[in-house]
């Protein structure tokens, strides 16, 4: 260690948090629509979660008997799939992205605050008009929205859909924008790209990727909708037009949007699993580059979600591209693996979340694998096989990682812990329920029960049964969460500015960031994942004194209250 | 930082400006990407047509003709010399030179927007419209050739235009969002916006020649192939 960096001298004050009505208003402060764009988000995760739980109750039975109609089936299937993927991960993304990429930069806020917060206001409109389409003749043609289903069968609840989905795609461009340039742009003098925290590289592979694929899905969408209210055909083929074209360019899309989906995860599995292993990444430039690669492969497989419907000399080329795209991927697990081993791992919550989301999307993966193969895909098309791989890939991969996040970010957010026993039970409930749902539906996908209906052979009814009580177990662990986050945000421990002795920028503040982010303009370290370095070490011991210690909670009733449970808190922390 | 700064009163250092400069019109340069993407599709949609049926073409090449669109591209053309000239001369801060040239361009602009209404309302008159409509068997623009299959070409013609409506309108939805950006350029100059720093004007130029060229890649693709 040539030179030991130090952050600035002096004492820092703890900011007091931002008043609760400047959440409700218009704020171009990146913290306050990091946490706007969180909520809103977390909102639309419960619309959608209570959807899941009407699909597992219907699906208890193989009869129709808890819906109405098949038609409702396939609506409440459609809000379930939107709400989720539209509604829930993308914008979580968006929020965290939102509220840590500047501090982790350094920088006083994003590059463009007033487009930042524009981007944000769009969601709301976006996601009262996908779910106003209730009321008007709901949507029912899944989050695909695959013609003629899309164009000739669901009532206009469908082209409402369309319009909120297109503001949602408008909303994601802006604010990708805004990434893109204040990662390039923001960083401070002595921070390379090379410097930059693993999240920040995967932000910003995100962001690319949704500047180039989503207008193609607003492309797409426009078309849609005048098919639907202005009497074009492009998607008719009785006139003269095609409904491949949807496929092609929905996918076209939405491939990389899958990974705009668990790309942010990935950055930040790889900031959790450094910070609590105590251990320098392993890889960090293979780690940075394989999320381009991720990025731009993405670009290149969009067809095997139709290997049924394209013709068949396309088949194995597009099987060639997605096989590729397993090696950026691998070898981001192979790093966070070797990353872990020979650490000096604190198991809290965040970490379990991280090391939980690494076996999930494992599996998630290798049945990637197993369905880019032509003949198994074949064989499992529209089976709850495809059910069960893409959700280890977006539950196991980015749901683990919102929820690692949270528990990782949430002291910086609120300035309070997430409650760690509350947390384990959360963990075990999640893991336990995911694994009771989305292992059996690969085993029923393959004895070939079909996805998207509401009635199925008897014969699948005991898997059913199994999945569906494990469904519930999952719902009930979103409970937990939600409970922990309001118990602890109100009476939590008090985390202090930096409550894992991470190196990366945002813990350089007081928690919750004053306003503009930093008193004066932070050092960084020269590795951000350097732990366990003499320097690192001299890093954090400047930082401790620079910030003065941890108020205690005004919120417990007594001071040995609030003491006590400081102190159950570092001795959970360092079991 | 430009806005947040303003609104807070700070006044920005010089690398501050060159930086929220550089910012801008980076920002941009990723819209503009994004927008080819949307246009691609939509050329696309046009360009699969075009490929399939030949004749369909062939009918509204003959029956229309292109003296009128040639115009208004040579309009629209001249629009982007004078925003050039605009930014030239607040480059040299003549103030008065910049407002001048981008009232042409917002001028030219919307002539170029009138022409396309004249455009679209001959079209209407030989039945090409947005829907998918089924052409009367005496539409002048059949006649036009001297077809074999005339039932063929009659068919095809139905679907022309939205493949034809959908790249133009949205192109003209550009066309107007930049005139109106011109005014809040001009409203904007007038008071001084720009006197020191005219990135404002060179963000709305990139905008605005990005535009020209879509129109140009349009026209050719669609009038001249």
């Amino acid at each position: 260690m040539a030179t030991i960096s130090i952050p600035l001298p002096g004492i820092s004050e703890t900011a007091p948090r931002p008043r609760l009505s400047e959440y409700f208003r218009w704020s171009v402060d990146h913290k306050i629509i990091g946490v706007q764009y969180m909520v809103t988000a977390l909102f639309f995760f419960l619309v959608g979660g209570a959807m899941a739980m009407l699909i597992r109750w219907e699906l208890l039975t193989p009869k129709l008997d808890v819906l109405d109609s098949g038609s409702t089936f396939n609506a409440v299937l459609t809000m379930h799939g939107s709400a989720m993927l539209f509604l829930w991960i993308i914008p979580m993304m968006a929020g965290l992205g939102n509220y840590i990429v500047p501090l982790q930069l350094g920088a006083k806020d994003m590059a463009f605050p007033w487009l930042n917060a524009f981007a944000f206001w769009l969601i709301p409109p976006a996601g009262l008009l996908i779910i106003m389409g209730w009321f008007f003749g709901p949507a029912e043609a899944g989050w695909t929205a695959y013609p003629p289903l899309s164009t000739m069968f669901s009532g206009d609840g469908q082209t409402l859909w369309a319009l909120g989905v297109h503001l949602l795609g408008l909303s994601s461009i802006l604010g990708s924008i805004n990434f893109i340039v204040t990662i390039k742009n923001m960083r401070p003098p002595s921070m390379s790209i090379w410097q930059m925290p693993l999240f920040c590289w995967a932000i910003l592979a995100t962001s690319i990727i949704a500047v180039m694929a989503t207008p193609f899905l607003a492309g797409a969408l426009t078309l849609l909708i005048l098919d639907r209210v202005a009497g074009t055909t492009f998607f008719n083929p009785a006139a003269g037009g095609d409904v491949l074209v949807w496929q092609n360019i929905f996918w076209f899309y939405s491939h990389p949007a899958v990974y705009v989906m668990v790309l942010p995860s990935f950055g930040i599995m790889s900031d959790v699993i450094s910070v609590h292993s105590r251990k320098p990444i392993f890889g960090y430039r293979m780690i940075a580059l394989s999320s381009l690669a991720i990025a731009l492969v993405g670009f290149t497989v969009w067809a095997h979600h139709m290997f049924t419907s394209l013709q068949p000399e396309l088949r194995i080329p597009f099987m060639v591209t997605t096989m590729i795209i397993a090696v950026p991927t691998g070898i981001k697990i192979f790093s966070w693996l070797a990353t872990v081993i020979g650490g000096k791992i604190r198991l809290n919550s965040a970490m379990i979340f991280a090391l939980s989301l690494l076996s999930l999307f494992l599996i998630g993966g290798i049945t990637g694998v197993m369905l880019a193969a032509v003949p198994i895909n074949i064989y499992v098309h529209d089976t709850y096989f495809v059910v069960a791989h893409f959700h280890f890939t977006l539950f196991g991969g980015g749901v683990f990682g919102i929820y690692a996040a949270l528990y990782h970010w949430w002291p910086k957010i609120t300035g309070r812990k997430l409650d760690e026993r509350l947390g384990k039970i959360h963990w075990f409930l999640t893991y336990f329920g995911f694994l009771g749902t989305f292992f059996p539906q690969q085993i029923v996908g393959m004895l070939g029960m079909p996805r998207r209906v509401a009635v199925y052979d008897p014969a699948f009814q005991s898997w059913n049964v199994i999945i569906s009580i494990s469904a519930f177990i999952l719902g009930l662990s979103v409970l937990v969460l939600i409970y922990n986050m309001v118990v602890s945000t109100i009476r939590g421990e008090v985390a202090g500015p930096n409550p894992w002795r991470a190196l990366t920028l945002e813990w350089a503040t007081s928690s919750p960031p004053p306003a503009w982010n930093f008193d004066e303009d932070p050092v960084p370290f020269e590795d951000p994942y350097g732990y366990g370095t003499e320097g690192a070490n001299a890093y954090l011991s400047a930082l401790e004194e620079r910030f003065s210690p941890p108020v205690v909670a005004p919120a417990a009733e007594t001071v040995e209250e609030a003491a006590e449970e400081i102190a159950e808190g570092e001795s959970s922390q360092e079991a | 930082m430009s806005e947040a700064a303003m609104e807070h009163g700070h006044h920005m250092s010089a690398e501050e400006v060159a930086r929220s400069n550089d910012n801008q019109k980076f920002a941009m340069w990723l819209y503009l990407a994004s927008e080819i993407a949307i246009f691609s599709i939509f050329i696309g949609a046009y360009v699969i047509f075009r490929v399939r049926e030949p004749e369909a073409v062939r009918a509204f090449h003959k029956g229309l003709g292109v003296t009128l669109v040639t115009i208004n591209t040579f309009i629209l053309l001249v629009s982007s010399w004078a925003m050039v000239m605009g930014l030239r001369a607040m480059q040299h801060g003549n103030r008065r030179g910049m407002l001048r040239w981008i009232s042409l361009t917002a001028i030219l602009g919307t002539v170029f927007l009138a022409g396309q209404y004249i455009e679209y309302r001959e079209l209407a008159n030989v039945e090409i419209t947005l829907q998918h409509a089924t052409i009367s068997e005496n539409n002048e623009l059949l006649h036009a050739l001297d077809l074999e299959n005339v039932e063929a070409a009659r068919e095809a013609l139905g679907g022309f235009g939205m493949r034809f409506y959908v790249p133009t309108a949205f192109h003209g939805a550009h066309v107007l969002v930049g005139v109106l950006w011109a005014l809040l350029v001009l409203w904007r100059g007038r008071k001084g916006r720009y006197d020191h720093n005219p990135v404002g004007i060179e963000v709305f130029g990139l905008y605005w020649h990005f535009v020209d060229v879509v129109w140009v890649l349009l026209f050719t693709l669609i009038y001249l192939i």
